[in-house]
């Protein structure tokens, strides 16, 4: 608008340009030649870009691999780039963790799982400037295909997994291209809690991580403990088939509640409604009655209980063992507590990088444990909390902090974290519990605890039909509903006791976890049901 | 009709105070009424507040006896006994009841009706045998149970160590029908350490007083202080130079052992104690034992024919 007044001011006074008029002119004329020497210059260095880039063919984006020729490239995990590949010129495919460009120079740092390694790409033979700022603008997690040498470095890097080793990047090629905005920053969760509120440092909240699983499962300490957790999984299913134990799948969908009817899910079924299993016990028995002797289960768990605790999940996996015994439950509760000292010893010799990676973000004491498991009777509990301070009856269950209480007692005392408490009240165990022969208000049941937590609700059960209708009949539980599992007694049921284990409570607990929503790859709870 | 009425001068009825500084003579003509006043008056008192005044004199009275009596209570218990004197005390032999009852209520702590369980924590790289010598007598006097496990912090332990404590009792599935636990786990500790009532006592550490404290568990402990003065002696004795000592240490202690044991059967004389058990111990593991002094050997082959050295002996092989 100045322009058009200005113009007008000069038609105004057509005669002598006014001394304004000049200075415009006189700026205008500036600014144009400014202008278009800013252009060539412009021009000049494109050329020059252009001519200069003789690594042209060295990087850029991948058309999607949509199999339209295959490679017969072997490509080198990021776990295996040790000093004995030194001076090799290898293939890597890997995610790009974090970037940085410093001039002539860009540093990569290249993720695989839980392992990271430091690459080079500087202006040289093999790369020109374009191929260098190329690198520095990729998107953090995009998958790349890089071909690069191994080098010796003389200074261990720190920050990376694989210390020893550097990459230096001749070619570079886009694989996966991610977002630029991602959800969560990895570095963020990955960061110890303490220390983000230390120096200001972002961590991220839980429920960000839940939402966002599938970035949240990239972080080093995920994958460690994941991996962990198959490896629970792993060494139960091992040392049970070694002592002659038989898997057995059982059904989920189940036309009457097992234990209790409280807390169960239902699903229409065609014309009628069904429940989703709380819990194998029923089938699990019926095999033993069948003959199978020792069993094992290993399958989802759905219990419908609203508690938003850090220990409850409404879906998890459950690892559940019946077993047929001789002459006394003992048998069993040995063999059980055998195949857990099994699976704490194969984790620590087997899982230790999974441990300490786990251990850098969550800090925590190491396992301990007895061998063979300490067993302490109902009665000695009670009497150690009793000595502690704590005002209880003798046939009282014992609340959630008496357990921990009683933990940190067994602790002060044994120095173990896993011990088993044997003898429960009668009062506060299912109808199936069988009761003590020398103390009627005891039963034969037992639980086991990890850090004071309990993963393991055991008994022996009642195998003799009229036992156990009258049983069900003093718990006023409803004959027609049972009728079916009380049957399979009816036909000769050998004695049996047996006991069933959460995984992700067991791999929580074992680590030193405080929330069950970190050891479960997507967690349920009432209030979640995606991702 | 209205008179002229004069006021009256002087008011009818004029009180007269007595003085109180002069004392009264009985009415002689007047009788028994005054009787009473008189005697208050003479500061003597009414015999029912007498009796009153005489109730509380007896009852503070008492009050001060009591108070009398637990003071002497409380000096006594607060100061040791500073002025026992010694050379009143019997010299020589007194005879030690080796089958005295310990109570083990007062000892361990009030009975709650479940397992009294003493736990001891061991390296396996350094077996604590007195114990188990110890843990062969208790298992004479007491029903015990009897655990071992392996902690841990241990990757493996060879097998005897594993059954030192001899063969699984037939009940041990019913923890409560024992009066004391004795669990021994192998671990990697520095320090041999025992563990009984974590919320009231602390951790024992070292075996010679683990041993005291078991010892004292049979009731065997002398009663004579002289006596167990000479026990506690032998004990260190054997502990520091015997077992950590260097070999002229060694040596010198085997020759007192030898001069001691020639005069009487056993250490303290004639009776079996602790001292035997912790010093045969330590010269069993110290040094080869038919290298010994004659007394000292001959002291040990007492000791095997007890029987509760079995289990020591084995793991020495």
């Amino acid at each position: 608008m100045t322009k058009e007044n200005v113009q007008g001011a000069s038609e105004e006074e057509p005669q002598g340009q006014s001394k304004k008029g000049l200075k415009k002119q006189q700026k205008e004329a500036e600014k144009a030649a400014k202008k278009a020497e800013k252009q060539a210059k412009l021009a000049a260095d494109q050329q020059e870009a252009d001519e200069d880039d003789f690594a042209k063919d060295r990087y850029g984006v991948c058309p999607m691999v949509q199999s339209r020729q295959k490679l017969d490239r072997a490509l080198v995990r990021v776990q295996d780039l040790t000093p004995e590949k030194a001076e090799q010129q290898i293939w890597v495919r890997a995610r790009i963790h974090t970037s940085r460009a410093k001039g002539k120079q860009c540093f990569l740092v290249l993720r695989h799982q839980q392992f990271t390694v430091q690459a080079l790409i500087a202006v040289g033979d093999h790369a020109s400037k374009q191929m260098v700022k190329f690198a520095a603008n990729l998107t953090k997690e995009s998958i790349i295909d890089v071909e690069a040498v191994v080098k010796k470095v003389d200074q261990k890097i720190e920050s990376c997994s694989q210390q020893d080793v550097e990459l230096h990047v001749e070619r570079i090629f886009v694989i996966s291209q991610s977002e630029p905005r991602l959800p969560l920053q990895l570095e963020d969760a990955v960061r110890p809690e303490g220390d983000g509120d230390e120096e200001g440092r972002a961590t991220v909240n839980q429920d960000t991580r839940l939402d966002n699983r599938v970035i949240d499962l990239r972080t080093t300490t995920s994958q460690a403990i994941f991996r962990l957790q198959s490896g629970v999984c792993q060494l139960f299913r091992d040392t049970l088939i070694n002592k002659g134990f038989v898997e057995i799948q059982t059904p989920k969908i189940i036309s009457a509640a097992s234990e209790g009817g409280a807390n169960v899910f239902t699903v229409s079924y065609f014309k009628t409604s069904a429940y989703l299993a709380q819990s194998p016990q029923l089938y699990k028995q019926m095999c033993i009655c069948a003959d199978f002797d020792k069993v094992f289960c290993v399958g989802p768990v759905f219990r419908a209980e609203d508690s938003n605790t850090h220990r409850h999940l409404t879906e998890f996996v459950g690892l559940d063992i019946e077993m047929a015994f001789n002459y006394h439950y003992h048998e069993v509760v040995d063999s059980i507590t055998d195949t857990m000292v099994q699976i704490f010893k194969g984790l620590h010799d087997r899982f230790q990088t999974e441990i300490q990676t786990v251990n850098k973000q969550y800090p925590s004491e190491p396992f301990k444990f007895l061998e063979p498991t300490l067993r302490l009777e109902y009665k000695e509990g009670v009497a150690m909390l009793k000595a502690a301070g704590v005002e209880m009856g003798d046939e009282d269950d014992l609340s959630t902090p008496n357990e921990k209480l009683l933990g940190r007692l067994v602790k002060e005392k044994y120095d173990t974290d896993f011990y088993v408490l044997d003898k429960y009240p009668l009062a506060v165990r299912p109808f199936y519990t069988m009761p003590d022969p020398n103390n009627p208000k005891y039963s034969n049941s037992y639980d086991m605890f990890m850090r004071g937590e309990e993963i393991l609700s055991g008994a022996q059960r009642v195998h003799d039909a009229q036992l156990l209708t009258e049983r069900a009949m003093h718990h006023g539980i409803d004959l027609e509903k049972i009728k079916a599992y009380i049957d399979s007694f009816r036909y000769g049921a050998p004695p049996h006791a047996g006991g069933g284990i959460g995984l992700e409570r067991v791999t929580m607990l074992y680590l030193g976890l405080h929330n069950i929503r970190q050891t479960s790859m997507f967690p349920r709870d009432p209030k979640r049901l995606t991702p | 009709m209205p008179m002229y009425q004069v006021k009256p001068v002087s008011p009818g009825e004029i009180k007269i105070d007595l003085p109180t500084c002069m004392y009264k003579l009985p009415n002689i003509h007047a009788q028994g009424t005054s009787r009473g006043e008189h005697a208050f008056q003479n500061g003597e008192v009414d015999p029912a507040v007498k009796v009153l005044e005489a109730q509380q004199d007896d009852i503070l009275k008492k009050l001060y006896e009591l108070k009398a009596t637990v003071d002497g209570l409380t000096k006594t218990v607060t100061t040791p006994d500073a002025d026992l004197d010694a050379t009143t005390l019997s010299q020589g032999v007194s005879a030690t009841v080796s089958k005295g009852t310990a109570d083990l209520d007062s000892l361990l702590g009030k009975d709650l009706g479940a397992l009294r369980d003493i736990v001891i924590n061991a390296n396996p790289s350094n077996p604590p045998l007195s114990l188990l010598v110890l843990h062969s007598l208790l298992c004479q006097r007491y029903r015990v149970l009897s655990t071992v496990h392996v902690h841990s912090s241990v990757t493996s332990v060879p097998p005897t160590l594993l059954s030192c404590l001899g063969p699984r009792h037939a009940d041990s599935y019913t923890r409560h029908r024992f009066e004391l636990g004795f669990t021994l786990i192998w671990k990697d500790v520095s320090k041999l350490q025992m563990k009984f009532n974590t919320q009231n006592m602390c951790p024992i550490e070292g075996e010679a007083n683990v041993a005291r404290f078991l010892y004292r568990l049979l009731g065997a402990e002398p009663q004579d202080p002289v006596l167990a003065t000479q026990m506690d002696s032998w004990i260190d004795t054997a502990v520091f130079q015997l077992a950590e000592g260097s070999s002229k240490e060694q040596a010198a202690v085997l020759r007192s052992l030898n001069g001691a044991l020639g005069r009487s059967p056993w250490l303290l004389g004639q009776e079996f104690s602790l001292a035997d058990i912790v010093s045969a111990c330590c010269v069993l593991q110290a040094s080869d034992s038919t290298l010994a002094p004659a007394n000292v050997q001959r002291w040990l082959k007492s000791c095997q024919n007890l029987g509760h050295f079995n289990c020591a002996y084995e793991l020495l092989h």
